[in-house]
């Protein structure tokens, strides 16, 4: 067994590896990470994770339900650390993971990767508790400055293979009766049981509409500026070297905040200085900590700092980059998941019953390899393509072939782990005299 | 961690169930003389439909964490009478304007850097106080007037000195024989801090003392208190009521924590009860209650 193999055994069991460990461990994960562009590709199958936030018991519930390192590839966005009591073993094992599986995991940058948020929100004073020195929170501030921006998936299928499991009797509704064949989206409890399924809209959904909408918005890309791409989706290029992805979905972008006004295309993200403490400001700070919300356009946050997009940047984004979909964590949500303009960027969130009090559940996104090159627009018996002809190739048409059909989407959702596995504090309040 | 999401209902979301038997999570004590009850109520933070519902109702955001189905609740048992706290009510009490907007410590630098790169990037959107600082004291449900309709009416101002919360005998070491610890709400504020609005309620023999405290650290800017206390002597028909607001700037604040000798200045300015006694009161009352 390799030194690297013990510590991952014993941070497994949520115990610290000695100070001389992790300097080493830190040390080749910078050697490994300075290799990684800032937005790294990853290629499908890959299940996408939230912010984490020191729950180690809840990260070891993840890697039960979503399958362990190295049979599953796992991507996670970011928040590693913070709030919780196990900052210090999630982050180390997920690293020892980095190093021992570089091409099973992927680690991207959050905001709570950065000294000047650790020292605030409880990952320094971990550090500073179960070391008695700072060094340990050093080395890995030095690792943080070298993990990636975002992550861009290549050869997602549309496809989603209906998982052959028992659906869970909901005494609120039966799931969605759903042909096998157009499968979108299914939402799996932490069992494997079926809680939903959705199928794809029809061609004429609504998605079309808003997408004429679009063209009238001032912000929207003139009609004709993007020409069709043959390219490996968000490369930029044109060539017809589609590969094997040709008939996939479109790539999917994964960032831990979201868009930044400074960034219009995946290529400005890759020119990006990013070996640095996160800055205040600027195209960086904005990946980490912006967040969309129902406007128009861009707005500013009431708080003086910090972007919010609305529908129209995201699907401009999407168009001009040849993505079918934004993967970004950054926000709580009671659900796991929540997935906005319609379907075009997804939160996920993995930290379940979150601070240990607030009673949500944690969901990962699975989403499919691409291996049959059979996707689901083949399989329409030409619908896509009817639809372009109906509307005589005009502008309505080249834009709904410009929208990428999102990748099949397997959410699994799952809820703390057990009170006692964790020795966590009881959930009664202890009594106290306050005044 | 970020504001809340609020968005169109998406469909995908209406599968899970909602909280909806009325008893879960209660739990009740009544005084051993019968005349007053306390009920609590804890259960998990809001779901998107409720959230974006109570959003529509109150017209702000809502803050990430939001306890939307908890309260705490002082009953007078022979008039039905009833005092609240409650998240929503709590809310709607937040500047829904820019008025007492605060900014972020970085504001400044931030639009800085951000001159001549923010064309056609409207400006703040949502204009309220994200801080969500609110002076709640509480929600009175009077059973017998205006159909039970909460109100402030029957509320009469008078003074600590003649109204006082006996601090004395609460301090007495006698036993608890009801106690509760409910959150209403809490926001990261994008992690630049925090406001957390949260009710403790502790029941003796002889008295109880609900304490409603919304605690406001903004990094770099402010620390903000306000506290509503509510105290009963069992024996009476008599609530009392005491609101204080104390804050103090960021930095005379750790000043002060360093000169007291505070071993850690950080981990003092997160603990609220240190704190308190080093902030401004900027606002003081007392109003008591006579029940029927």
């Amino acid at each position: 067994m390799s030194d690297l193999d013990k510590s991952i055994a014993q941070l497994r069991a949520c115990r610290p590896i000695p100070e001389t460990q992790v300097r080493e461990l830190c040390y080749k994960a910078r050697e490994l990470l300075i290799e990684e562009g800032n937005v790294v590709c990853v290629d499908a199958p890959v299940t996408i994770c939230g912010d984490i936030h020191g729950q180690f018991h809840d990260l070891m519930e993840l890697f039960r339900v979503g399958g362990d390192v190295p049979e599953t590839c796992y991507l996670f966005m970011g928040d590693f650390v913070d709030r919780g009591f196990y900052s210090l073993e999630s982050f180390l094992l997920l690293l020892c993971l980095k190093v021992r599986y570089p091409d099973r995991i992927t680690l991207i940058r959050g905001n709570h990767e950065s000294r000047q948020i650790t020292t605030v929100y409880g990952f320094y004073d971990e550090c500073l508790r179960k070391y008695g020195s700072a060094n340990v929170w050093r080395y890995c501030c030095e690792v943080f400055d070298y993990l990636a921006l975002g992550a861009l998936i290549i050869g997602a299928t549309t496809e989603l293979t209906p998982t052959d499991a028992p659906i869970i009797d909901t005494n609120t509704q039966a799931p969605n009766p759903v042909d096998h064949s157009d499968l979108e989206i299914e939402i799996l409890n932490s069992s494997g049981h079926i809680i939903n399924r959705f199928a794809r809209p029809p061609e004429s959904s609504s998605n079309s509409q808003d997408l004429s909408q679009l063209s009238n918005a001032p912000s929207s890309p003139s009609q004709g500026q993007t020409p069709t791409r043959n390219g490996n989706p968000g490369t930029g290029a044109t060539s017809s070297s589609g590969g094997s992805s040709g008939n996939s979905t479109g790539a999917v972008l994964c960032v831990h905040g979201g868009l930044s006004p400074l960034v219009d295309s995946i290529d400005k993200i890759r020119l990006l200085d990013r070996k640095q403490e996160v800055p205040h400001e600027g195209a960086m700070c904005d990946l980490l900590w912006s967040d969309p919300d129902e406007i128009e356009g861009w707005g500013l946050s009431p708080r003086g700092a910090g972007f919010l997009f609305g529908a129209d940047i995201v699907k401009c984004f999407n168009q001009k980059n040849d993505l079918s979909l934004i993967c970004r964590a950054h926000q709580l949500v009671m659900e796991g998941f929540k997935e906005m303009f319609d379907n075009t960027i997804v939160t996920v969130w993995s930290a379940p019953n979150y601070c240990y009090r607030c009673g949500n559940v944690a969901a990962i996104l699975e989403l499919g390899e691409d291996g049959s090159n059979a996707g689901y627009a083949p399989r329409t018996n030409g619908d896509v393509g009817r639809v372009a002809a109906m509307a005589g190739g005009g502008p309505l048409a080249e834009q709904r072939q410009e929208q990428r059909m999102g990748p099949g989407r397997r959410y699994r959702v799952f809820e703390a782990a057990p009170q006692d596995s964790r020795g966590m504090p009881a959930k009664k309040p202890v009594a106290d005299y306050f005044l | 961690m970020n504001l809340p999401l609020i968005s169109s209902m998406n469909p995908i979301m209406s599968t899970y169930p909602t909280p909806s038997n009325p008893s879960s999570g209660v739990q009740t004590f009544t005084t051993p003389n019968k005349t007053w009850q306390i009920s609590t109520r804890k259960l998990p933070i809001l779901k998107a439909g409720p959230i974006e519902a109570l959003n529509t109702r109150i017209g702000i955001p809502i803050p990430e964490m939001i306890f939307g189905d908890n309260y705490v609740r002082l009953t007078h048992v022979p008039s039905g009478w009833t005092l609240d706290f409650n998240a929503a009510d709590a809310l709607d009490r937040v500047s829904k304007t820019e008025e007492g907007m605060l900014q972020v410590a970085v504001a400044e630098e931030w639009k800085e850097t951000r001159k001549g790169q923010q064309e056609g990037i409207e400006g703040v959107v949502k204009k309220f106080d994200w801080s969500y600082s609110t002076d709640y004291r509480g929600t009175t449900t009077t059973a017998a007037a205006a159909e039970g309709k909460p109100g402030e009416e029957g509320w009469k101002d008078t003074t600590a000195e003649l109204s006082p919360i006996r601090t004395d005998l609460l301090s007495r070491p006698d036993p608890i024989l009801f106690f509760d610890s409910v959150d209403l709400y809490e926001d990261e504020l994008a992690d630049n801090g925090i406001a957390l609005l949260a009710v403790k309620v502790r029941v003796m023999p002889e008295r109880l003392l609900i304490l409603s405290r919304f605690f406001l650290r903004l990094d770099g800017v402010v620390v903000r208190l306000r506290d509503t206390r509510v105290y009963v002597e069992h024996a009476t028909n008599r609530v009392v009521r005491q609101y204080t607001a104390k804050e103090e700037g960021y930095e005379v604040l750790q000043e002060k924590l360093r000169r007291t000798g505070v071993a850690g200045v950080a981990e003092a300015l997160r603990d609220a009860n240190v704190v308190g006694p080093l902030l401004r009161i900027v606002e003081e009352g007392t109003d008591v209650f006579e029940v029927g």
